[in-house]
């Protein structure tokens, strides 16, 4: 799938799309304020590393995004994960606590950041509650859906060999549901990423997605292509990083 | 009284728990409501605040104007962002050269903030309808791309080799062995994919629009109207799930094989 000759395919691809875009910017087919060139996007990026982009240097906005991210996704991982075992446990817990979960889930993100910024005011808790909010019903549906999909004989084996309540939660329900609460995990992460993004162009003062914005209002395309270039490597970093994560923690994946 | 225990009898105490808060909350006491109805209204302002919308609209225009907007906003960019992008899938799951030419744009694309690119769409196609049509044609494209090409990648095998032995030309290899396997995935990327573009879209609307449910509720936030927030949200919600069940109604339909 991905022999030798793929990967020079690959890269032929890359490499003939950044040249399509230095000729077009370069002879110039399309206006260098529609579309700076590499050359021009390259020296932005040096330009912003040293001086940075309208008093937050590139590191800094950077973090502010990847933290208010990783901060809301914490946050649904602690409750999400408990309250979705306790909900694939319980029908109770479940019945009494579903209802929200589902009507959450499909809800846009940014429909509610107007409350949140209502009620929380503009600053870091409203972006952190909705990226919060964001998350958990991923979390907790796949957390949910992980324990319904425990297989009954493996239970009965455990309890006909004398296990516990307690080790039955920790050695058979936990690592059989483990799988699928990875894969909401990333889910989560991914949509947590777009939504930081898309609250920082409406409400903030740092961050990528308010680069990005600002950018705009200046006219400084070059600056929107770099932020864009480098949200997209963010993106597939963060989707990286949980994949490789995956692939330690739930090495039993796919051998059931 | 043991049928009164059902599951049921804890969503409906959760549910009364839930509207009793609310009614205790926003409920005017002596000095006021505990909390005031600009940041949380009451029952009573809420379906007044529906009713008005319903009734009068917003800003001049009707509420079904702000949601056949939004609609068919969502059904044209998801319309051709899906089928351009299964159709790139299949593709790419047949022939490894599309794959690894195509896929480093798809893998690139797949997880970019969407209204990163939006900001250079205006500046491009300006702010009107263009733009954020682009814009979910660009957010639909690569789920659907990467649904397909897992969908050609898993059919088994044996059932080409079966077809193929048995006389069959590629053509009838594709129309009635892999695209029929395949439509499984394509239907569970159609999901993903509509629920990212209405999300999409409403952040588009929000950020930059004069129409549609988006830009009312933001524009009602601005002039601290809380209750059509609030009624505002209900109805994108409301409008989200109508969305999916739609597309599982169509599934139901095409792929009336599933789990076989």
């Amino acid at each position: 799938m991905t022999g030798p000759s793929q990967r020079v395919l690959r890269a032929g691809a890359v490499l003939a799309a950044l040249a399509l875009w230095y000729v077009v910017s370069a002879v110039p087919l399309v206006s260098a304020d529609f579309l700076p060139g590499p050359g021009a996007v390259l020296a932005t990026l040096v330009d912003i590393l040293e001086h940075g982009y309208r008093g937050t240097t590139l590191a800094q906005d950077t973090f502010a995004t990847l933290g208010r991210c990783l901060a809301g996704f914490a946050l649904a991982i602690v409750t999400g994960v408990p309250l979705g075992l306790l909900m694939g446990l319980s029908r109770r817990v479940e019945a009494a606590s579903n209802y929200i979960v589902q009507f959450m889930r499909p809800l846009p993100p940014l429909s509610y950041l107007i409350l949140l910024i209502l009620w929380l005011g503009t600053g870091n808790s409203s972006k952190v509650a909705l990226l919060y909010l964001t998350a958990f019903p991923i979390v907790t549906s796949a957390a949910m859906a992980g324990v319904r999909g425990v297989k009954r004989q493996r239970i009965e084996a455990a309890l006909s060999l004398g296990a516990g309540r307690a080790q039955i939660l920790r050695y058979v329900v936990l690592p059989s549901a483990l799988p699928t609460i990875f894969t909401g995990l990333r889910i989560a992460l991914a949509a947590a990423f777009s939504t930081v993004v898309a609250a920082e162009l409406m409400a903030a003062s740092n961050g990528l997605g308010w680069m990005v914005f600002s950018a705009s209002q200046f006219l400084r395309n070059d600056v929107i292509v770099l932020g864009i270039l480098v949200l997209g490597a963010l993106g597939m970093l963060l989707n990286w990083a949980l994949v490789a994560l995956d692939l330690r923690v739930v090495h039993w994946r796919g051998l059931d | 009284m043991r049928r009164l225990r059902g599951p049921w009898t804890w969503t409906a105490l959760s549910l009364a728990v839930l509207i009793a808060g609310w009614v205790a909350l926003t409920a005017a006491g002596p000095n006021g409501p505990i909390v005031q109805d600009l940041f949380l209204p009451g029952p009573g302002e809420l379906w007044s605040g529906f009713l008005d919308l319903m009734t009068d609209g917003y800003k001049g225009r009707s509420m079904l104007d702000h949601i056949g907007f939004s609609l068919e906003r969502v059904l044209v960019g998801f319309g051709t962002g899906a089928v351009v992008g299964t159709l790139l899938g299949l593709a790419m799951g047949y022939a490894p050269t599309i794959d690894a030419l195509a896929g480093p744009f798809v893998e690139f694309l797949r997880p970019l903030p969407q209204l990163a690119y939006l900001v250079l769409l205006i500046v491009w196609f300006g702010i009107g309808e263009e733009s954020k049509i682009i814009l979910l044609f660009l957010a639909a494209l690569p789920v659907s791309a990467v649904a397909a090409r897992a969908g050609v990648r898993g059919v088994s095998l044996q059932r080409v080799q079966v077809a193929r032995t048995l006389g069959a030309s590629e053509w009838q290899i594709f129309r009635h062995v892999v695209f029929p396997s395949a439509l499984d995935e394509i239907f569970i990327g159609a999901r993903l994919a509509i629920g990212i573009v209405y999300g999409t879209l409403i952040a588009a609307e929000i950020i930059a629009g004069s129409t549609g449910l988006g830009w009312m509720i933001l524009d009602a936030g601005r002039f601290l109207r809380s209750d059509y927030v609030f009624v505002g949200i209900f109805l994108i919600g409301l409008m989200g799930i109508a969305l999916d069940r739609l597309l599982v109604a169509i599934e139901a339909r095409v792929v009336h094989w599933a789990g076989r």
